[in-house]
């Protein structure tokens, strides 16, 4: 096996589960705390390296802790125990589109999502053609983007973020977006950066995804890792405990 | 110090969430940023109308650039209140109206307050442009202290950012502090000196002496307030046309040192719950 760009080192998380959250003053005055909880273990002692250059499928079933450790993952959650290091620049792709200001242009949020996602201006100027070219908007390019369409919104939004160029991408299930003729394009871009070497984590419940794009997965059961290994592999072993 | 490395990298996108809040704002208005002068006016037309001409507050004369006009001496004071008023409400909030952010993206959070500060500190810029017009035309020969007042408009800002991270971070775990705020800062308003001469509350300390059979007069109390501070160097700059009392300058440093440094150590401390907490 090759070296590791990703190493997820015996995580768990904990998360608090609030029998009553008080919010406000009143109450955190009358009662002399702040909330009455259970902890909740949403991830427990999870351990897995991803290879430099692989593609990397979270499976499970809902509620399996996929989203939290993805979480973990993009550096928005923190383990409460446990480490994960990165060898290389990491960036996320949750969602498409987050801090786009619906008021301003199409070009303007380019620079703003883009360095949201932590590209530098230079960087976002010389990928600025590509990013519009794959987004199928340039059309609209000076719009604001209040005024585009639910499938133009996601395809700008997505095409900044895959033209982040990180040595890793974390991913959640955002490939379903736009129509057939964008999902394929967005496919192909993958294996794009699968031949340039990139490591991509992706979270996903199209087995079929995971089978065609993925080298290696780990699944997920009540935030236990159940299986890792070659991705073809446990996606059957995680089809069989489902039929069953 | 890797935190405040890592704040100076995201710097370009401090600069673009600032650009976001300064265009977004006025988008598709007719009179554009023109409307950030409006609330100012409509304030100076109102305050000047009561209080110099209904109550007739006694004139302040400035000292020595010789001025005497109500209404320069209120904008004074006025702008950076409304400056400091602004970046603290909106401030308390960057957190919780961001939530969505910040639940998808990572990067240091205290960009958050710091782009709305920058944003507002734009605006107080153009406030303070129309200002100074104003007061040359009207005999005070401000222009050489132009320096100082811009480095203490800085040093405000942070004294006001500072305080806007601290409440931010307590208003994700308690949201009544927005509205809390909103009615603090009324009273905080009439509190300091910016419709009146401090001089006034000197006089009924003066009267009243010790409080409640102690040796704390009204004024002693009264003086606590920070902005205070930051209110007299502005007209002394501004309106005088003199150097701020030693004493007023090292104390609004202090609080400023103080207020920016708990806002960094919360951020610091905090920003890593802050997706699980909002």
């Amino acid at each position: 096996m090759t070296d590791w760009a990703v190493r997820v080192d015996d995580v768990s998380k904990k998360f608090r589960l609030y029998h009553e959250r008080n919010q406000s003053l009143k109450s955190a005055i009358l009662r002399g705390k702040t909330s009455e909880h259970e902890d909740f273990w949403a991830l427990r002692n999870v351990s897995f390296d991803v290879a430099e250059g692989a593609t990397h499928g979270l499976i499970g079933a809902n509620g399996s802790g996929k989203s939290t450790l993805l979480k973990c993952l993009a550096k928005i959650y923190w383990p409460t125990s446990g480490d994960i290091s990165y060898r290389g620049k990491m960036a996320s792709l949750l969602e498409v589109g987050s801090g786009f200001h619906l008021e301003l242009s199409g070009r303007e949020n380019i620079y703003l999502n883009g360095s949201i996602l932590g590209m530098s201006r230079k960087q976002i100027d010389s990928r600025f053609d590509e990013i519009v070219d794959f987004s199928g908007v340039e059309k609209f390019l000076d719009q604001p983007v209040k005024n585009y369409s639910s499938g133009m919104y996601v395809r700008l939004g997505f095409s900044i973020a895959i033209n982040v160029d990180p040595d890793i991408l974390v991913v959640d299930e955002v490939l379903s977006v736009g129509d057939e003729d964008f999902q394929r394009k967005s496919f192909d871009k993958f294996r794009d950066l699968k031949k340039a070497g990139k490591t991509v984590i992706i979270v996903t419940h199209a087995m079929s995804v995971v089978k065609d794009l993925c080298d290696t997965a780990t699944w997920l059961r009540s935030g236990s890792v159940v299986q890792v290994g070659q991705a073809d592999a446990v996606v059957d072993a995680y089809l069989d405990s489902v039929g069953t | 110090m890797s935190y405040v490395s890592e704040i100076w990298a995201s710097r370009e996108l401090l600069q673009n969430l600032t650009n976001r809040e300064v265009r977004g704002k006025y988008r598709r208005t007719a009179l554009g940023q023109l409307w950030s002068l409006a609330n100012p006016i409509a304030a100076i037309l109102i305050y000047t109308f009561i209080f110099s001409f209904i109550f007739r507050l006694p004139a302040q004369v400035g000292d020595p650039s010789g001025l005497n006009n109500y209404a320069l001496w209120l904008v004074c004071g006025l702008l950076p209140w409304l400056f400091f008023n602004r970046v603290l409400s909106l401030g308390t909030d960057a957190l919780v109206s961001n939530a969505g952010l910040i639940q998808k993206v990572y990067f240091p959070r205290i960009v958050l307050p710091l782009a709305l500060a920058n944003a507002t500190f734009f605006t107080w810029i153009l406030e303070m442009a129309v200002l100074v017009i104003a007061l040359s035309l009207l005999g005070s020969f401000v222009l050489p202290w132009l320096p100082l007042v811009a480095l203490f408009m800085v040093v405000f800002a942070l004294f006001s950012v500072g305080l806007a991270m601290v409440f931010s971070i307590i208003n994700v775990y308690f949201r009544d502090l927005a509205y809390l705020l909103t009615i603090v800062l009324q009273f905080w308003f009439y509190l300091t000196p910016i419709l009146y001469p401090v001089e006034l509350v000197v006089t009924q300390s003066d009267q009243l002496g010790g409080l409640i059979g102690t040796p704390v007069t009204l004024i002693d109390v009264y003086s606590l307030n920070p902005v205070l501070g930051f209110i007299e160097i502005f007209r002394n700059l501004l309106y005088d046309n003199r150097m701020p009392e030693a004493t007023t300058v090292v104390i609004a440093l202090g609080w400023t040192v103080g207020a920016l440094g708990a806002g960094v150590l919360a951020y610091a401390r905090k920003e890593k719950q802050l997706a699980e907490l909002l």
